[in-house]
C-alpha cells in the first residue's frame, strides 16, 4: 500500500537533478539492450520468463522517469512505483552478468528515491523510518526498554556464567557491538549468547545506549537522507565511546 | 568542390573532430560530475579491481560467456572485425598516406574482404536476435536498429565499392558518408560504450571488488 500524497512535479524534478550522477547517466545511456541479463533475474524466471521482467526493462523505466523529469503524471508515477518496488529486490545479481556491469539495483534504488520525493513509500517502511528518527532504531524500542533488556539479559547470563557482564557505554573499549533492533524486541537471548562468547574469548567490548541498531531500512526506500542519518547514529556512538571497531551483525 | 572532395576533405575532418572531441568531452564530463556526485568511486578506488574487471570482459572470460557461448562469440568477432578491418585496410592506408605520408601494416585484401563479410554476418545475427528473442525484443528501440544499421552501413558500402558493384562513384560517396556518420554519432549515443565500457567496468569491478566479490 502506498501512502497517498499530492503529486508534486516540481519536487520530482528536483529529486531527478539531485540524484543524477555520472554512473547513472553512463549506465542509462550505454545499455546495449542486448538482453544478456534476462535469465539472471529471479523475477524473470519466477514469472514464466515474462520479458517485461528482465533487468534492462527496469533500467529503462528509470531512464524514462529521468527523461520526463517534470512532465510525469500520476498514472506514470503509480506504474513506476510498482516497477521499482514490485519487480526488483535490488539484489545485484544481474550486475554480475551484464557485459558493462550495469548496476540495476542502484538504478532501482534511485528510482525509489524519486518516489520518496512524492511521498510514495510503502506504509510500513514509512513507519520504520519514523521510528529511526524518533527512537534511533527500527522497532520503536525506547532507550529505557533497551537498557532494561540489556540488564535483564545480564542477570540471566550471570546465572549461567558468574562474572560475565554486558557492559553499557564503556569508554575506550576495543569493540562496539551493535545489533538488529529485532533482537531486543523478539530475541533478547541472542544478546546474552553473544555476551557469553565475548566473555569466554576475553574480548574488551561494549554495548551503547544510543546508536545500537545496525539495520538501515531507509536504504530500501532509496531515502539517502534518512539512510545517512541512521548510519551517523552508529558512527556518533562509536566516536563518543572512543571504541576501536564496530561489529555490525546484520 | 565536388561531393567527393567535400567528403574526403572538410567533412572528414569534421567527422574525426566530432568523434574525438566528443569522446574527450564525454570523458571530461564524467570526471567532472563523478568527482562531485560519485564519491564511492574514488574512496574505494583500486587499480587491481579496475584491470581485473576490464580484462575479464574484454577477453571474454566470465559467466555470461559460458552461459551464452554463441552470442558471446558473435559479439566478440563482430567487435574485433569492426575495429581491425577499417584500421588495417589497404585502401584506407593509401588514403592516410596520400594525406599525411604515414603508413602502417595492412591486411591482405582478400582477408579484409572476408572480414567485412564476417562483420556483416555477425551484424545480421545480432539483428535477428533482436527480432526473434522476446527478451531482447522487449528492450529494443528503433534507435537500436538504426545504430546497428549505421554501424554496418560502411561495411556494406565498402564491400560494394571494393567489388565495384553498381556505380562505383555513387557507392564510394555513400561509403564515405556512412563512415563519417558512424563516427559522428558515437559520442552521442549508446555507441559511446566504446569508451564508457572501460569506465563502467572499472566502477562496477571496484564496487564488487571491495566486497571481495568478482563481478565476472
Ligand atoms: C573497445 C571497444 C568496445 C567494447 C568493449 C564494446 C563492447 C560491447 C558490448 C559488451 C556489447 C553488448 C554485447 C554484445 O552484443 O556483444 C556491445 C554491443 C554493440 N557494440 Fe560495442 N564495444 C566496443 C566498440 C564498439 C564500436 C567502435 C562500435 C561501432 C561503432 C560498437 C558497436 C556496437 C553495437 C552496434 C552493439 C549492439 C549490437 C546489437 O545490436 O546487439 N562497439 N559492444
Ligand atoms: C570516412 C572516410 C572513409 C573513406 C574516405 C573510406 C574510403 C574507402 C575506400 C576508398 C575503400 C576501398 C574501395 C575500393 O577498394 O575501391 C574503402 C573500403 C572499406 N571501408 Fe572505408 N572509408 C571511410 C570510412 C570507413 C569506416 C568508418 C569504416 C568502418 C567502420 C569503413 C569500412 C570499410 C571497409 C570494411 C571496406 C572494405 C570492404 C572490402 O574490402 O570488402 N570505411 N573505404
Ligand atoms: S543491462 Fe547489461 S546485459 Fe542487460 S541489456 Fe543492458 S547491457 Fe545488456
Ligand atoms: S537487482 Fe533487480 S533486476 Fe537485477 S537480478 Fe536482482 S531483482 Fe532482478
Amino acid at each position: 500500500m502506498a501512502e497517498e500524497t499530492a503529486f508534486d512535479p516540481k519536487k520530482f524534478k528536483e529529486a531527478v537533478e539531485e540524484k543524477t550522477n555520472a554512473r547513472l547517466k553512463m549506465w542509462l545511456e550505454i545499455c546495449a539492450h542486448c538482453g544478456l541479463c534476462a535469465d539472471t533475474c529471479h523475477f524473470y524466471l519466477a514469472n514464466d520468463k515474462d520479458p517485461k521482467m528482465i533487468p534492462a526493462v527496469k533500467g529503462k523505466r528509470v531512464l524514462e522517469a529521468f527523461k520526463k523529469k517534470d512532465k510525469i503524471d500520476e498514472e506514470f508515477l503509480e506504474d513506476f512505483y510498482w516497477t521499482v518496488y514490485g519487480d526488483c529486490t535490488m539484489c545485484r545479481r544481474c550486475t554480475m552478468f551484464c557485459p558493462f556491469g550495469i548496476d540495476i539495483a542502484t538504478i532501482t534504488s534511485t528510482g525509489r528515491g524519486l518516489c520518496v520525493s512524492q511521498g510514495k513509500v510503502p506504509e510500513n517502511l514509512v513507519k520504520t523510518i519514523e521510528s529511526y528518527y524518533k527512537h534511533g532504531n527500527q522497532m520503536e524500542v525506547s532507550e529505557e526498554d533497551w537498557i532494561d533488556t540489556l540488564q535483564w539479559m545480564e542477570e540471566e547470563l550471570q546465572e549461567e556464567l558468574p562474572g560475565a557482564t554486558i557492559p553499557i557505554d564503556k569508554k575506550g573499549a576495543n569493540l562496539l557491538y551493535t545489533v538488529n533492533a529485532r533482537e531486543p524486541k523478539f530475541y533478547p537471548m541472542d544478546i546474552s549468547q553473544a555476551a557469553m562468547v565475548f566473555y569466554l574469548a576475553g574480548e574488551d567490548w561494549t554495548m551503547s545506549s544510543k546508536g545500537w541498531d545496525d539495520t538501515n531500512l531507509a536504504m530500501f526506500a532509496g531515502d539517502l537522507k534518512a539512510a545517512s542519518y541512521i548510519s551517523q547514529l552508529v558512527r556518533d556512538a562509536a566516536e563518543e565511546l572512543e571504541v576501536k571497531r564496530v561489529a555490525i551483525t546484520e | 568542390m565536388s561531393l567527393y572532395e567535400l567528403l574526403r576533405g572538410p567533412l572528414l575532418w569534421l567527422a574525426f573532430g566530432v568523434f574525438i572531441g566528443g569522446m574527450i568531452v564525454r570523458v571530461v564530463l564524467f570526471f567532472q560530475l563523478s568527482t562531485k556526485k560519485d564519491k564511492p568511486i574514488y574512496r574505494f578506488f583500486s587499480w587491481k579491481w579496475l584491470w581485473l574487471s576490464i580484462f575479464h570482459w574484454i577477453v571474454p572470460l566470465n559467466e555470461t560467456a559460458k552461459k551464452n557461448p554463441i552470442t558471446t562469440a558473435v559479439g566478440f568477432i563482430f567487435h574485433f572485425c569492426l575495429l581491425v578491418t577499417p584500421l588495417f585496410l589497404l585502401a584506407h592506408g593509401v588514403l592516410w598516406y596520400e594525406s599525411w605520408e604515414i603508413s602502417w601494416w595492412s591486411l591482405p585484401e582478400t582477408v579484409a574482404d572476408y572480414m567485412t563479410l564476417i562483420t556483416i554476418g555477425c551484424g545480421i545475427f545480432l539483428a535477428l536476435r533482436r527480432i526473434l528473442l522476446p527478451y531482447v525484443r522487449v528492450v529494443t528501440t528503433t534507435a537500436d536498429y538504426v545504430l546497428l544499421g549505421v554501424t554496418l552501413a560502411p561495411f556494406v558500402t565498402g564491400y560494394l565499392a571494393y567489388h565495384q558493384y553498381f556505380d562505383y562513384y555513387t557507392v564510394l560517396i555513400l561509403h564515405m558518408f556512412f563512415g563519417e556518420l558512424m563516427l559522428v554519432v558515437i559520442p552521442f549515443t549508446k555507441l559511446s560504450h566504446f569508451i564508457m565500457f572501460f569506465f563502467s567496468r572499472a566502477v562496477t569491478g571496484m564496487e564488487f571488488g571491495r566486497r571481495r566479490a568478482p563481478s565476472w
